[in-house]
């Protein structure tokens, strides 16, 4: 170690061998000091602000989807695009998020794909008739995601015609043979036939995750839905729910898994619970009325009032049993509306 | 000219120093105080501004809420006016009404949640005056307050006759 101290002390000797060396170099020194402390502080304030803008840019688009959501209770029938900036957004039950920015519903009906990416949003809005309005159901997905129908049924075409336009889909009435990969972020297969594993090798190189499925066994007022995810080259089940009315259908669509797809449902079937205990309160209220409705009236509601009560107590639960109930006392219910027109009777809803 | 000045200014922090190097070094040190001094200014300045634009961007935020919540409730199949599915705009059912005031009441966490901090009353001002509080939910310490009145039609399904009313919305904001 001596030689370096020695070799350490010539240099100090060499270049501070008079006071101008020394000034030249606590000078240099001096600059370098500063200039780093200048540098590191426009820095740090380069990264805040970077940062800042982020979030803010997020909390933009954040407030967007809040407006979406709060809108989509009140227009009904509506297909909207919104241009975003590129942006994830993540939807869980009864979440929302764009990266560190949450909000938690305690309600949300928002049938969508776990994470919708891209410039574009796609919008639409349903109503949720049984045969009552009780909810709007809001779905939300992104122009970047493909959509694959694949069925020959009228249900498929009525279904392929309810999907907006603008929404990236494919309809073909066999397991096409020419379809490719076209590196879309998420492929949604909706099969409304036996599920077919072989067309899972054209996209063999997309993540598991990114690749789903839904077998659509049923009719336009209710069935059965069997969700899939891929599994390297075969589908695997993902779970199995039932659906009532084309409006749950088209949410199961827009849903990629089946826990996102019964949380909606179970905030849907809530809502529904609720909305059928005020028609209950309603249709009593006028069967109740003795000088001013007529007997005819009251019989016509004391059957309605059975089958309203029979929609409130299957609404609780999610399940196929329930689904039959509330598909029959909603056609009964339907009906007792009619009789109450032709007789002139104020309406049930 | 300008270092003269600056000599002249911070004259007394250099009249310890002996030789033109020291000197040199205070200079640079006074320089960077005057600027690091005016950074801070702007500093204060931006945040200023940011400050401004964050409560502005907040009120904003809190009308878009309370906007937003008129428009739920006007919409809420609870209240609204339909026959056979078909909905009539801006008209509440007066059966619907009493009915939805008691289910509202059971169901305090599902309203909250569409509803938050508001206060929610319909008043019947042709032919005779009656008032209905639909929903309550205050809270005292509020920043702002926000009140959206909308004139709608009050439907009697029985009678099958209108009447005149005010559907009030009135949103707190913390």
């Amino acid at each position: 170690m001596c030689w370096l101290a020695d070799w350490i002390n010539n240099k100090r000797v060499f270049i501070m061998k008079n006071k101008k060396g020394f000034e030249i170099q606590f000078n240099w020194i001096f600059v370098l000091v500063a200039g780093a402390l200048i540098l590191l502080f426009f820095i740090t304030i380069v990264v805040k602000q970077r940062n800042l803008s982020e979030t803010s840019t997020k909390s933009t688009i954040f407030a967007s989807v809040g407006a979406i959501i709060a809108g989509a209770g009140v227009s009904t029938g509506t297909t909207t695009i919104i241009d975003l900036p590129g942006s994830n957004i993540e939807v869980d039950c009864g979440r929302v998020s764009i990266g560190e920015i949450a909000k938690q519903y305690q309600n949300l009906i928002l049938f969508a794909p776990k994470s919708i990416q891209g410039k574009k949003l796609i919008t639409q809005t349903v109503e949720f008739n049984t045969p009552y309005k009780s909810t709007n159901l809001l779905f939300m997905t992104s122009t970047q995601m493909r959509y694959i129908l694949i069925g020959d049924s009228d249900l498929a075409i009525e279904i392929n015609n309810s999907l907006p336009s603008d929404l990236n889909k494919e309809f073909y009435k066999n397991i096409p043979v020419t379809i490719s990969d076209e590196n879309n972020y998420k492929v949604k297969f909706v099969f409304f036939r036996n599920i077919d594993n072989s067309i899972l090798n054209k996209f063999a190189k997309m993540q598991d995750d990114d690749v789903t499925a839904v077998r659509v066994t049923g009719d336009i007022k209710k069935g059965e839905l069997e969700f899939y995810k891929k599994n390297s080259l075969i589908w695997k089940s993902n779970g199995i729910s039932p659906y009532f009315t084309k409006s749950a259908l088209l949410g199961a669509i827009y849903s990629d898994s089946n826990d996102l797809y019964q949380c909606n449902m179970a905030n849907v079937f809530s809502r529904l619970n609720i909305i059928s205990n005020v028609y209950l309160k309603r249709t009593t209220a006028l069967k109740n009325d003795v000088t001013r409705i007529r007997n005819e009236c009251k019989s016509i509601y004391t059957n309605a009032l059975n089958h309203l009560q029979s929609i409130n107590s299957a609404s609780s639960v999610l399940n196929e049993p329930n689904v039959e109930v509330i598909a029959s006392a909603s056609q009964s219910l339907s009906d007792e509306n009619k009789k109450a027109q032709l007789a002139s009777c104020p309406l049930i809803y | 000219m300008r270092t003269k000045k600056l000599n002249w200014r911070l004259a007394p922090l250099f009249t310890k120093m002996k030789n033109k190097s020291q000197i040199q070094i205070g200079e640079t040190i006074a320089v960077l105080f005057v600027f690091f001094i005016l950074v801070g200014i702007s500093f204060i300045f931006y945040a200023k501004v940011i400050k401004s634009n964050l409560e502005t961007d907040r009120e904003e935020l809190s009308q878009m809420r309370s906007i937003g919540i008129a428009q739920g409730v006007m919409f809420l199949p609870e209240l609204q006016c339909s026959e056979d599915n078909v909905i009539r705009e801006n008209c509440i059912d007066l059966l619907k009404l009493q009915s939805a005031k008691e289910v509202m009441s059971s169901n305090i966490i599902h309203y909250y949640d569409l509803l938050d901090f508001t206060e929610i009353n319909i008043t019947q001002i042709y032919p005779e005056k009656t008032k209905w509080e639909l929903y309550s939910r205050r809270i005292q310490d509020y920043n702002n307050r926000y009140l959206t009145n909308v004139p709608v039609s009050l439907y009697d399904p029985i009678a099958k006759t209108y009447s005149f009313g005010i559907l009030s919305i009135e949103t707190f904001d913390r």
